[in-house]
Formats: C-alpha cells, sequence, structure tokens
C-alpha cells in the first residue's frame, strides 16, 4: 500500500479510475470493491485499454474537475485551520487522489438512478413493438452456453425461417430494447439470450419480452461472488421455466399454435427433474431426436441421430461433445417449428464455432483453439474432455483460471487441474494471479506428468507462445481474465 | 532469475549472420522463456565490447546509424573472479555477474574456439562445443585428418598454407593433378558460411580460386568434387545422449551452397525462417538406409570431434556409388538451424532452454574433474633471492 502510494499521484491516476468503472459496466460496487482492494494503480491496463466514449470522456471532465476541486477546497480548510499557506496546499495535495474516486463512485450512483426512467421509457416502447410482433420468441438463460445455443438456433432454424436475435453479448433490457427497434417486423423467430447478473434479472427480461418457448443451458459456479449462493443462481435462471410454467398450455402465432415449451439441459443442475413439462436435452438427445452415436475431432463433430424411424447423419464443425445437447436441442425445435429432416441437416452442416468459443485457426501449422470466452467450470470441463480426444498431437492448455467462482473458487480450480492432469495434457500454461496456484495443486495431486509453465501477462504467454510450438501443435486458450479481477 | 550473457558479432567475415543468430532463435526465445534475464553482449568488427539490452531488439541492427548509436555507448570490460562478471567501469560502477553465456559468433574468434577459451577460463558454464572441439572443426583440414585416422571417410584432398603456396607452388600443383580429379573445390580452410570457396573445372580457374581463398585464410584446401552428388546436412544435440534433427537436403540453383542460399534466399519469409529454407528438403528424400547411414556417421563424427551442446555435420552423398563423405563441421550452425528443428518438433524455445541446459550438465560434469593438484615442487627447486 505505502510502497505503491505515488501512483495516485501519478497522471493515469485518473484513467485508471475511469477505465475500471468502464470495465465494470458502471457498476458502481464493483468499481468501489476493485478500488478499495487495489493499491497499485499504474499498471491497470494489462488487457484492455479504456475506450473514450462520450459517457468516459465526461466522466474524465469530471474527474479531473473534482481533482482540482478536492486540492483546492482541502487546501483551503487547511489554510482556514491555522496552516501556512504552502503546507496547505501539500495538504491538499495530498488528500486530493484519496476523495477522486468517492466523487466518481457518487455521480455514477445518481447517473444510475437518473437513468432509470429513462430506460424504462425506452423499454416501455420496445415491450409494445415486440408485443405486436408476430415472431415466435425464445428465451435463453443459463450460467452457461447461452450465446453457443443462441447462434446454434439461429444458423439451423434459418434454414426455413427468418430469424434475428440481438449479436453480441447484448443481454440487457436496454440492449435488447435496441435490438427490437431495429426489426422489419417479418421476423418469424426471435432469439433472445437473457443475462442474469442479480436475482430479479431473468423474471424482469421475461415480463419484457414475454417469451413462449424457453431454454435453460445449464447452471453452474459462474457469477457465484454476485449470487452468493448456488441455490440463488438456480433460483434466478428458473425464473424463465417459472414465467412459461405460469403462462402454459398453448399459444397462437399465426397459422402456427403450439403448447409453451421448456427445454433443460439434462446434464446440469435442474430444479425438479420428475417434471413432464420439461423436455431434456442432452448427450443422448432429446426424446424425439435420439443421439445414436456422436464423435469429435479437430475438425469438428458428427452425430447420428435416430429421429423417429429415421436415421439422420450431421456433422458440425463445432468443436467438442459438448455441443450434443445443444444441437439436438435446435433439431427438436425446428422439427418442432416445421423443418424437415433435410433442412435440420443442412442447418446443423451450417453451424460452426462462434467468435472466442472453441474457435480454431491454424499459424503456421500450429492449431489454436480461442475459447477466451469461456469461463465457467462446465465449459472449461468441455474444453478439457475435448483436448483429451485429439490424439498424435502435443497439447498446450493456457488459462489465468476463472473469476467469480466466489467461495468455491479453490475447489473448481483444483478440479480443473485434476482434469487437466487425467487428461494427459502435455504443457500447462498458467498465468500468476490468485487461482492458477489451485490449478497447479489439483494438477500434483492427480500426478501430473506434464510440464508446468508460468508467466506474469497473458499477453507474455501469447507471445512466447508461438516460440514454444512446432506444427501440429494444439494451443487452447481457456478464458480471459479481465483487468478488475487482477 | 539467471542471467544469461548472448554474444555475437565479432571480428569475422561472418560478423552479420551472427547477429542475426543470436535474435532469433537465441535471444527471442530467452526471453519469450520468462526465465532469464538476457543481456545481449556485442561485439564489434574491430573487437570492442558493447552490452545494452537495447540490443535484444534484432531491428536495433536494423535502424539506420545503429553503428554510430553503438559508438557512443560504454564499453564494457570482462572480469573472472570466481566467474564471468561484464562491468561497466565508471563512477558509478555497475555489474552484471552471468550465470550462463551462450556463444552466438560464427567463424573467427568466436567458432573457433577463442571465445571459449575466455568463457572456460572465466568458469562460466557457456553453451555449445568447447575449446578444443571449435577449434578443429574450423580447421576443415585437422577436421579431416582427424576422421580420416578414425576411419570415417572424407573426399580426397591436398592442403598448403599461403607461405607453402609461396614457396612451393609448383609441388602443390602436382599433388593437385595426381591426387584429385576435376572439378575441385578450392576452400580457405577456417571460413564458415561458405565464403571464400570455389569450384573449379580446370587449371586456369585453380589459379584464380586460390588467390581468392589465400585472400580470406592462410591455409588454403583443395577436394575432390563428387560426381552424381547429393549434399546433406544434419543437425545434432546433446553431449552424451544425441538427438539429430531431420537431414536436410540443400536444394540449390547454383553450382554449390554458398553464402546467398544459406543466409539470403529465405529472407523476408514470416517468422525469420532465414536461412536455406526455401531451397531445402526437409527431410531429405533418400531412402531409409541411407537416412540411418547417415545419422550414423553424423553421431560417431560428433562423438569422434569432441562436440557438445549443437552441432551440424555436412556429407557428400555420391548417389549413385551410394559413397557417403562427411564433409564439414559446424560448431554454431546459422540460426541454429532451428528451420529444420522446428519440422523434427522441437520447438525454437525447447531448442534454446535445451542447450542451456545441455551447457550446464557439461560444466557440472566439468566440476567433478580435477584440473589441480598439492605439490612441494616449488620448495625443493633450486635458486636462490636476488641480492637488493
Amino acid at each position: 500500500m505505502i510502497k505503491n502510494l505515488w501512483t495516485r499521484y501519478h497522471p493515469n491516476y485518473v484513467r485508471a479510475l475511469i477505465y475500471m468503472l468502464q470495465a465494470n459496466e458502471y457498476y458502481p460496487f464493483e468499481y468501489m470493491a476493485w478500488y478499495h482492494r487495489t493499491s497499485d494503480f499504474f499498471n491497470i491496463e494489462k488487457r484492455k485499454h479504456l475506450v473514450y466514449t462520450t459517457k468516459a470522456i465526461l466522466l474524465t471532465a469530471f474527474a479531473w474537475t473534482s481533482f482540482v476541486w478536492s486540492f483546492v477546497t482541502s487546501a483551503y480548510v487547511a489554510y482556514q485551520t491555522g496552516l501556512p499557506g504552502i503546507i496547505a496546499a501539500i495538504v491538499g495535495f495530498i488528500i486530493a487522489p484519496f476523495i477522486v474516486p468517492y466523487t466518481l463512485f457518487l455521480l455514477i450512483v445518481v447517473l444510475n438512478w437518473l437513468q432509470i426512467p429513462i430506460e424504462a421509457y425506452i423499454i416501455a416502447k420496445a415491450k409494445r413493438r415486440l408485443r405486436a410482433h408476430k415472431a415466435i420468441k425464445i428465451g435463453i438463460a443459463g450460467s452457461f452456453g447461452k450465446t453457443t445455443m443462441r447462434e446454434i438456433l439461429k444458423t439451423v432454424l434459418s434454414e426455413d425461417k427468418h430469424v434475428a436475435s440481438p449479436g453480441g453479448s447484448h443481454n440487457t433490457p436496454l440492449a435488447i430494447a435496441r435490438f427490437i427497434e431495429s426489426l422489419s417486423g417479418n421476423e418469424e423467430v426471435l432469439v433472445f439470450e437473457f443475462g442474469e447478473y442479480y436475482p430479479g434479472d431473468i423474471k424482469k427480461l421475461c415480463k419484457f419480452v414475454e417469451p413462449d418457448w424457453g431454454v435453460v443451458t445449464g447452471i453452474n459456479e459462474a457469477h457465484l461472488e454476485r449470487f452468493g449462493t448456488l441455490e440463488r443462481a438456480t433460483g434466478t435462471i428458473f425464473e424463465l421455466v417459472d414465467y412459461l410454467k405460469s403462462k402454459s398450455g398453448s399459444f397462437s402465432k399465426g397459422s402456427f399454435s403450439r403448447e409453451v415449451l421448456v427445454y433443460i439441459n439434462s446434464e446440469g443442475t435442474v430444479r425438479s427433474r420428475d417434471d413432464k413439462s420439461y423436455i431434456f436435452y442432452g448427450q443422448n438427445g432429446t426424446e424425439v431426436w435420439r443421439v445414436k452415436s456422436a464423435s469429435t475431432n479437430i475438425e469438428g463433430t458428427t452425430i447420428h441421430f435416430s429421429h423417429f424411424d429415421k436415421d439422420v447423419e450431421t456433422h458440425s464443425r463445432l468443436l467438442g461433445l459438448h455441443n450434443v445437447g445443444p444441437l439436438s436441442a435446435a433439431a427438436d425445435i425446428a422439427s418442432r417449428l416445421g423443418l424437415t429432416d433435410e433442412q435440420i441437416q443442412k442447418g446443423i452442416e451450417k453451424t460452426k464455432p462462434f467468435d472466442h468459443r472453441m474457435q480454431p485457426r491454424t499459424d503456421g501449422g500450429v492449431i489454436w483453439i480461442d475459447d477466451s470466452y469461456n469461463g465457467n467450470p462446465d465449459g472449461a470441463a468441455a474444453a478439457i474432455e475435448f483436448l483429451k480426444t485429439l490424439k498424435g498431437h502435443r497439447r498446450f492448455y493456457v488459462t489465468p483460471g476463472l473469476v467469480e467462482m466466489g467461495s468455491r473458487k479453490e475447489e473448481i480450480h483444483k478440479e480443473m487441474g485434476r482434469k487437466l492432469a487425467e487428461a494427459g495434457i502435455e504443457k500447462v500454461i498458467l498465468i500468476k494471479d490468485s487461482v492458477t496456484p489451485f490449478i497447479e495443486e489439483g494438477l500434483k495431486e492427480a500426478d501430473y506428468k506434464g510440464e508446468v509453465i508460468w508467466y506474469d501477462f497473458g499477453p507474455t504467454a501469447f507471445n512466447a507462445l508461438p516460440k514454444m510450438t512446432v506444427s501440429g501443435d494444439v494451443i487452447l486458450i481457456q478464458n480471459d481474465w479481465p483487468d478488475q479481477y487482477f | 532469475m539467471k542471467t544469461v550473457a548472448v554474444i555475437f558479432g565479432g571480428r569475422s567475415a561472418e560478423h552479420d549472420v551472427s547477429i542475426i543468430t543470436a535474435h532469433i532463435p537465441i535471444i527471442d526465445s530467452l526471453i519469450a522463456s520468462g526465465q532469464y534475464d538476457v543481456w545481449p553482449v556485442y561485439i564489434t568488427k574491430d573487437g570492442a565490447w558493447y552490452c545494452d539490452k537495447q540490443m535484444n531488439e534484432l531491428s536495433f541492427f536494423q535502424e539506420e546509424g545503429w553503428e554510430a548509436k553503438i559508438a557512443r555507448m560504454q564499453k564494457v570490460r570482462l572480469s573472472f573472479d570466481k566467474g564471468l562478471t561484464i562491468e561497466w567501469p565508471g563512477f558509478f560502477d555497475k555489474h552484471i555477474k552471468v550465470d550462463v553465456a551462450f556463444p552466438a559468433m560464427h567463424g573467427t574468434y568466436g567458432e573457433d574456439g577463442s571465445l571459449m577459451g575466455v568463457l572456460r577460463m572465466a568458469g562460466v558454464p557457456f553453451i555449445g562445443c568447447d575449446l578444443a572441439a571449435s577449434a578443429v572443426a574450423m580447421d576443415k583440414v585437422l577436421t579431416k585428418q582427424i576422421l580420416e585416422a578414425e576411419k570415417i571417410p572424407v573426399v580426397p584432398y591436398v592442403w598448403f598454407t599461403r607461405d607453402g603456396w609461396m614457396e612451393d607452388a609448383e609441388i602443390y600443383r602436382k599433388r593437385i593433378q595426381h591426387e584429385l580429379k576435376y572439378p575441385l573445390f578450392v576452400k580457405p580452410v577456417h571460413l564458415g558460411s561458405s565464403i571464400g570457396i570455389s569450384k573449379v573445372r580446370d587449371e586456369k580457374e585453380l589459379e584464380n580460386a586460390i588467390e581468392v581463398a589465400l585472400h580470406y585464410d592462410d591455409k588454403v584446401l583443395v577436394e575432390n568434387g563428387i560426381t552424381d552428388l547429393i549434399e546433406l546436412t544434419l543437425p545434432i544435440m546433446g553431449n552424451d545422449e544425441l538427438r539429430c534433427a531431420h537431414i536436410e537436403r540443400p536444394l540449390n540453383k547454383t553450382g554449390f551452397f554458398d553464402f546467398q542460399d544459406k543466409y539470403l534466399s529465405g529472407a523476408g519469409k514470416k517468422g525469420g525462417e532465414g536461412a536455406n529454407n526455401a531451397y531445402s528438403e526437409i527431410p531429405a528424400g533418400i531412402g531409409d538406409e541411407e537416412t540411418q547411414k547417415v545419422k550414423e556417421l553424423g553421431m560417431k563424427t560428433f562423438k569422434t570431434i569432441g562436440l557438445a551442446g549443437i552441432a551440424r555435420i555436412d556429407f557428400l552423398l555420391d548417389s549413385k556409388r551410394h559413397h557417403l563423405y562427411v564433409n564439414e563441421i559446424n560448431t554454431l550452425p546459422g540460426s541454429l538451424y532451428h528451420h529444420n528443428w522446428k519440422k523434427a518438433g522441437v520447438s525454437n524455445m525447447d531448442l534454446v532452454l535445451g542447450l542451456v541446459k545441455l551447457a550446464e550438465e557439461r560444466f557440472a560434469a566439468m566440476k567433478d574433474t580435477t584440473f589441480a593438484f598439492k605439490s612441494d615442487i616449488l620448495t625443493k627447486i633450486g635458486g636462490a633471492k636476488r641480492a637488493s
């Protein structure tokens, strides 16, 4: 703390504060939590950099103003209390950097509060528009695998339907409202990804979007730090199921009449497994899209389905057997929407890895698998399981560990280490932070025979990888470690 | 964190090649590993020593006026007190204790054993071959003489010194006429990277080629050219236990594999593959039997000369008669032949860190050897004190 005191007086201090507000999506309490656990403010922008949006520019201007204001007023107070002018100025200079973070916090709280009625207006307008829309609305909730499910559905259903969904990670009410504004009105299916940060979030989104069908992709420790317990996370995600059950029965959209459907990933946490209203999906497929066999390699995943009395062989470019479940669910949804087996087959063939999610590329004969947006225990386990299936390659697993694992972080990371050892991964490259020592412990516990290589920062490790590898090697980048967690 | 000094440049015709070798792959890999504090030690063409971390970047040597920039730097000196220390003399004396030295100098004063002698004196572990093996490998004639003695096949040759040629040129001309058969190769004995080498078809060309060779060296080798020739080269690493890379076949367009082919033909290729990557067949398609023969002969040569760490053995194969000859030994292959090692499954980092480990192992083994013993010879020797 004392050693890094000077960093509060560096000209980049204000930039560091604004950057961290931006990195925390302007959530004031997360920002304050970061501020209180940080002592060195000099090297904050390790992974990303501040983007000067209008909000960031205004906040920067405010911060500098409050810096000067803090300096002047504290100097004035010191002067008034009898200190000589020069000492008063020094006191003001010393105190100012400790005041600015709190003035920024207060400003964000006020701004967020002011934003509430504006957002409510935008959302209400979008809600009216969406209610009048004839498309079938599918909501996806879960701790992990939402974007994958969304993209698979979009690709498969697009073989016969006009499908739209918000892109990127746009899963908040405001982002969804902006997406609704962009709709043409001719869409037949709308697919929404529901993001959850706190209890009640999914319920709020359900009231807004009013989904007809729902998919629960799975529940695990992702965002556990915010939820506190897995039960609270489960309760929040199952708010989608509660909503759909509350409107159970059938619904009509034009000539299409169907009952409300709830798809649940059978491999994840399920609130009540014997609920007959659920349609379970997993590596065995669904009730009507049964998986007879499945295999995966660096080229993709091949699934042999049995759909009623017909065999349907499909190939997807998605890597890993964990995709079998979502592909089966998509096939099931597609056939209920009237797509033929041939159309579903073609649709699945068009599915391919999405940005930063088990996304392969080859450089100089070295195969890189970018799984940097996958930061949950199930996703990491699936990636390790996939590496395990690759034979005849030297495999490198690079990770800074997973964030927001709350009280379970030690056990989860040790388990990752054990899985890596069992999979016989040749090289494990760990980035130094608060969780990776647990991975090393797990590796040791499972009598790991490969090599553990440590790096201080992710970019340093990425730059070193081309020098460590030869043609035919496989590198899997597991998760990114955002700056706010350093 | 251990400190590694990478020593490069030097008073050699291969000065510039050495700068490339030092950076690709040595410094690049050492820094990327995050395991070493890397200090670049650069020796100018006139023998001045400099050390500055700016020189860890190859781009430093590609910028306009880099030589002038170096001239403004403070020269360093070496201290051998309990190891090797680099010192920047001055009011604020600065020094760095070196844990491992990585010689990356080709040719004279570097690859010929001179540098290894300095490092031996300092008692610091260093990468690659030791003094004696380096000196032998640097002398193509001495190499052939040792290999012949160990019944390792070499191409028939005649050699002479500059003085010898000046005094007895006619005798050597006659020996060449009788003992060798055109086309011939004329080579300066101590130079690497094919500098000063000529292929000659008749006596007139021979005279010119000898003149060229004597311009570069005071000892010249004239040897038979091989018909139906396949040139082969094999990088090997190890101390006692050896590992071979792939056998590489240069597919040069000119008469032989010259400096241009070796260092410039692949230039501009991404990743600094440099060297002869563009004109090589790796692994050489010579069949399993010949491949096995080359590897066995390569390893025998490595042991015979007493090489260590890394070396590259060059071969000449008469493809019709299936005669295989060891041609030359290179104790510091350009850029460590990393392009070949990569194809053999050894990454740049594995190669460079592996060599550091081999150096440390060799140094540890040497420590067990006793070099001094206590004697009372001084007390027994006669002689009186000088009168003051």
